[in-house]
């Protein structure tokens, strides 16, 4: 940098200065566009289909941005607070048997899946094992009371449904954390999600807060409306009417119900209500839907390949997918 | 992407979230319960971008003052350089450790953060309706269920004219066997939509946000309603058709309309 500098003081160029478009004067442009066109804009959306998408595209995006601001401002608190020597001494020491007190520690974060993604790639930053990491951020959007209060709430009917969407989500955040304990590369982690935080490195524990939860906020928001541009679009993409019809095919209501979760992105906390109102189902597809929404859906492959780069999600997500019908499927079995 | 315009991003997403919140456009998108939060969201939002700003503008005074230390001891072009490479390298060297994570991701790799304009531009220069008949017409599942009947219906008053929910109106209809709405005019609120030849009273319910929303609707017969838009909102009163919420109808009751007025849409358009 001083070399570069010295060099370039050699010359004499004071003026007049380059100009440099940085993402500030694009940012502008983009707002002056915007508002000039702004009639264009509406009139282009006022067509039924597009309005929709834009309705739910913002609800979305409106839903989940308190639960992504919980969970950076938690994410912040453990990058600022909680030393990493701390984690390791409250976690066991072996992976295998960590894994699942990660799991059951889901409980303990009442948040959609929005908020468990900063604060699991803060975990393994701060040396947790990325199984371990991975295993929270599997259980905590579907083990927390919340969710389970709601889905009580939706299937009066049922109460078996429960304690057999627990048994499901917790399974398959702890054999998803097993078998990354076992097949799991570390470098299908973009380097940049594992790198060590320095544990004291001079600034206020306060500055460190404040900068680590904007600079979470900003990356993962990205991604979390990016997500909520795909819910939008199958949203209104996907005739709900066609899954209506599958009625008694087991097999095919069971697939067909654990992609819609994966499209429609809802959130945690609703999508009980949901399924409950899809009563043509039996409940087996019902559950498979609850049990893989919060595990692997676009707004949350959209928020992990954020986090954690492409080459994970693409192997994790469609790991997820299988191993969370599966576990669906057997806590079915002993439940339902 | 620059810390600056990330900051604007942040301060103009809060902005875009407190305005929904305080203005109650926040309606159309998700439930009411979530209006404290909604508030400090975007409060948070702004305070976070605040301070970095404040932070970065009194960095670069302390490193001006450092830089024009420097220049008293050098030749003057050569300060100025030397200004100039510092703030170049400005976002490289004053932050460091979890702030050094996103340097990976400045200017070049990281331009996830301009998502974050989307749903900025959508609040302030579209502020998209609350959803409607499209929705209704994308779904033939009567969301007023079964199971809400388990807890039993209680009596209802005996006013001339009973205001329902169309919920309640769709559960009674179908799963009320004591036939408690029979001979009885109720007035149903919600807004006009037509599938083929037929004209339905529809009303969305949500349980979270709009991306859950689901219809419940009565079939409008007894008079011609061709002179009501889709979408427009009206007050219809009327009587049921008994029995005529069954499995082949797919739960959607016949009303027979008495009188129809059109309203303003209410403030919040969803049902429970």
């Amino acid at each position: 940098m001083t070399i570069t500098g010295e060099l370039r003081g050699s010359r004499p160029r004071r003026t007049p200065p380059r100009l440099r478009i940085t993402s500030l004067e694009v940012l502008c442009v983009l707002l002056v566009v915007a508002l000039v066109f702004q009639d264009w804009l509406v009139a282009a959306l006022d067509v039924p289909v597009l309005r929709t998408a834009s309705t739910v595209f913002v609800a979305v995006c409106v839903q989940a941005m308190p639960f992504l601001v919980l969970g950076v401002l938690i994410s912040g608190a453990i990058a600022a607070f909680v030393p990493a020597s701390a984690l390791r001494r409250l976690l066991p020491k072996k992976t295998a048997l960590a894994v699942p007190v990660a799991g059951v520690a889901g409980v303990a974060l009442p948040g959609c899946e929005c908020a468990s993604v900063p604060v699991a790639r803060r975990l393994m930053q701060q040396g947790v094992a990325p199984a371990v990491a991975l295993s929270f951020l599997l259980a905590a959007p579907a083990v927390n009371p919340i969710v389970l209060v709601s889905t009580a709430v939706a299937f009066r009917d049922a109460p078996m449904m429960v304690p057999a969407r627990f048994v499901g989500s917790l399974l398959t955040a702890v054999v998803m954390g097993w078998l990354w304990t076992r097949f799991g590369k570390s470098e299908w982690i973009a380097e940049r999600a594992l790198r060590r935080l320095p544990d004291d490195d001079g600034r206020s524990r306060w500055a460190v807060f404040a900068e680590t939860a904007r600079h979470d906020l900003v990356e993962a928001g990205g991604f979390l409306v990016l997500g909520g541009v795909f819910a939008a679009a199958f949203n209104v993409l996907v005739p709900a009417a066609w899954m209506e019809t599958l009625g008694a095919q087991l097999v095919l209501g069971i697939l067909v119900m654990a992609l819609l979760a994966v499209v429609l992105a809802l959130c945690s906390e609703a999508d009980a209500f949901v399924a409950v109102s899809m009563s043509a189902l039996p409940l087996l597809p019902r559950l498979v839907f609850l049990v893989v929404g919060p595990a692997v859906d676009v707004k949350l492959i959209a928020l992990q390949a954020g986090a954690f780069g492409r080459s994970f999600a693409a192997r994790f997500a469609p790991m997820t997918f299988v191993v969370a019908i599966l576990s669906a499927l057997g806590a079915g079995a002993v439940f339902l | 992407m620059r810390r600056e315009t990330q900051n604007i991003l942040l301060v103009l997403l809060g902005g875009a979230l407190l305005k929904l919140a305080l203005t109650g456009t926040y309606l159309r998108y998700v439930k009411e319960s979530l209006q404290p939060w909604l508030v400090a969201t975007g409060a948070i939002m702004i305070l976070l971008a605040v301070v970095a700003i404040v932070k970065d503008l009194s960095d670069g005074r302390r490193e001006e003052a450092q830089a024009g230390s420097h220049a008293e001891a050098h030749a003057e072009s050569h300060a100025a350089s030397h200004a100039e490479s510092h703030a170049q390298a400005r976002p490289e060297g004053h932050v460091a450790a979890p702030a050094a994570v996103h340097h990976d991701g400045h200017e070049h790799s990281s331009r996830s953060p301009w998502m974050l304009l989307l749903p900025v531009l959508a609040v302030f220069l579209i502020s998209p309706p609350a959803l409607g008949a499209d929705t209704v017409n994308r779904s033939d599942r009567n969301a007023a269920q079964q199971s809400k009947a388990g807890s039993g219906f209680a009596p209802l008053p005996d006013d001339r004219v009973i205001p329902l929910t169309i919920t309640e109106f769709v559960t009674r209809t179908a799963w009320d066997d004591s036939g408690s709405l029979n001979d009885r005019t109720v007035k149903l609120t919600g807004f006009v939509v037509r599938k083929e030849q037929n004209v339905y009273l529809a009303r969305l319910t949500i349980s979270c946000c709009a991306a859950d929303a689901a219809p419940v609707k009565a079939l409008m017969v007894g008079q011609d309603f061709s002179a009501l838009p889709t979408d427009q909102w009206v007050e219809a009163t009327g009587r049921v058709v008994p029995g005529s919420a069954t499995k082949d109808t797919a739960y959607v009751p016949t009303f027979t309309v008495g009188e129809v007025t059109p309203i303003v849409p209410p403030e919040d358009t969803y049902e429970g």
